[in-house]
């Protein structure tokens, strides 16, 4: 229980931060397709790495399929649109059925070993190991020392593309790495909350902060703070409630968003 | 006049040569030779379509000609595109706005100095957008917020300025703080280019007009260029001679703000 808390504490901040980019430049279906498209990678992974006799599967296997299966889930959505002249939610959203359905087909071929869909879609923070925490802890510092580093052109980025780019950013690449921050924030949270409900602590939190603060610093705090009380805090209701846990985190964390909705002085 | 200014006031600051762009089958710009002097102020006059922003665009290479090239004298090419498509929710002050300006200079990582703060400081007191400073852009009137973004325009201190359509749907405060801008911008020796559909504002308040419709229809002085019959093939007969004015009939129903 205190290894799973500690779990979702370093999710909710990881998610917190990237989520503030998810609700500026609106990418919420992107995020979603993201967070199920990396089911064709957890199974491939599993099926390789699940041993004969029903050992488990291994842990890292898995991450490193749920990020391949991301990425490839992006680029695609990319390509789509640069060959295309659809609208992204229309790309992100044939990839995304696309994925799933193939991460289905896999796990129905699979003969003997049923990945447990049930803990890919909606997580199983309780099942997480000491090995995992340090993975977790270590992918949340490699991305939050990226967001740092990349803080002003993903800040210019967010704020207006044409003007981004006649800044010298460049913007196709940096949207790029933007996606794999993403894709890693999926693949470490959906873990614990499940790849239904990740999308949960990408937004909320974010949109919550988003209400209460004037500058991206600062909704980046708040945001993560508030995804990272989330955690801890769903796990104990779920833990007194009887409920499932990563359901409960989101509901702690949109219970967060809902308070800041109603009790925040309405807009001029 | 600084023996620099006179030095720049004999060459070009941005020369497009024969520059064709395609979006598809549209074609915006077709075969267009012009060279913008340094120093000169210069309205970019021509209806919707005409290919104005494609102008400015494919100067900061934003968009690629299909043939010929387009290129500026300088690096230091601010460019203040007419759309801005920003959350209302969108975490940044308008000193952060204005701060972007110089993020272009410095790099992704190299701390602001002395210089960059004055510029921005100067940025926001030009504009008259000083007290505003620490609001958030959001939360800005569209006139407000588009002094922003010409604040973040002078914050990086350049010698090529490219406004689209600066002028649409904007106060009278701000219409004059653009005004009083322009005046300043040609003294100092930095070169402005303006796209715009307003005949008068173009024939009366820059030293050169470019007439576009696709193809460069005529370029040259303010006051000698904008001929009735220039100006018949740039709006394509959507212009009406109401006594001594001449009014866009394409475009009269926008209003000035």
């Amino acid at each position: 229980m205190r290894t799973g808390a500690l779990a979702a504490a370093l999710v909710g901040v990881l998610c917190g931060v990237v989520g503030c980019y998810v609700v500026l430049r609106g990418m919420a279906l992107m995020a979603d397709s993201l967070a199920h498209g990396v089911l064709p990678g957890v199974a491939i992974a599993f099926a390789l790495t699940a041993g004969a006799a029903g050992s488990d599967p291994d842990e890292l296997a898995i991450t490193l399929g749920a990020l391949a299966a991301g990425l490839v889930t992006a680029a695609a959505t990319s390509l789509i649109l640069r060959r295309s002249r659809l609208r992204e939610d229309t790309a992100a959203g044939v990839v995304f059925v696309f994925m799933l359905a193939l991460g289905v087909a896999i796990v129905s071929r699979v003969e003997g070993y049923i990945v447990d869909l049930n803990s890919f879609l909606f997580g199983d923070v309780l099942g997480v190991e000491g090995g995992e925490v340090l993975t977790t802890a270590v992918l949340t510092a490699l991305v939050l020392a990226l967001v740092a580093g990349l803080y002003r052109p993903f800040l210019l980025l967010s704020f207006d593309r044409k003007r981004a780019a006649a800044l010298g950013v460049p913007v196709d690449a940096l949207h790029m790495v933007m996606l794999i921050v993403l894709a890693l924030a999926v693949v470490v949270g959906f873990r614990v909350v499940g790849a239904l409900l990740v999308l949960g602590l990408l937004i909320a939190p974010a949109a919550a902060a988003a209400l209460l603060t004037r500058r991206l610093p600062a909704m980046m705090a708040v945001s993560a703070a508030i995804a990272a009380a989330s955690g801890p805090l769903g796990l104990l209701v779920s833990w007194h409630l009887d409920l499932a846990a990563g359901a409960s985190i989101v509901l702690v964390a949109v219970a967060a968003f809902a308070v800041v909705v109603v009790v925040r002085p309405a807009p001029r | 006049m600084s023996a620099e200014l006179q030095a720049k006031r004999g060459g070009a600051a941005l020369v497009a040569r024969g520059l064709s762009v395609e979006f598809g089958a549209v074609t915006a710009l077709d075969d267009v030779t012009l060279e913008i002097p340094a120093t000169a102020s210069v309205a970019l006059l021509g209806p919707n379509g005409a290919g104005k922003s494609t102008f400015l665009e494919a100067a900061v290479g934003l968009v690629r000609p299909r043939s010929g090239s387009i290129e500026a004298a300088t690096r230091r090419v601010a460019f203040v595109p007419q759309h801005l498509h920003v959350e209302a929710a969108f975490p940044a002050t308008v000193a952060d706005v204005v701060r972007m300006g110089r993020y272009g200079e410095l790099g992704w990582l190299r701390r602001f100095g002395d210089r960059d703060h004055a510029l921005v400081a100067d940025a926001l007191d030009a504009l008259g957008i000083a007290t505003l400073a620490r609001r958030r852009f959001g939360d800005l009137s569209g006139g407000e917020r588009q002094r922003a973004l010409l604040a973040q325009a002078v914050a990086q201190d350049p010698e090529l300025l490219l406004l689209d359509e600066p002028l649409t749907g904007i106060d009278a405060p701000t219409r004059d703080a653009i005004g009083s801008l322009l005046g300043r911008w040609s003294e100092e020796g930095r070169t402005v280019v303006v796209a715009t559909h307003d005949l008068e504002t173009a024939s009366r308040d820059y030293d050169y007009v470019a007439c576009l419709n696709r193809r460069l229809i005529a370029f040259g002085p303010a006051a000698t260029t904008c001929t009735e019959e220039v100006l018949a093939r740039t709006f394509e007969g959507h212009v009406l001679r109401v006594g001594s004015l001449l009014v866009d009939t394409a475009h009269h129903h926008h209003g000035s703000g």
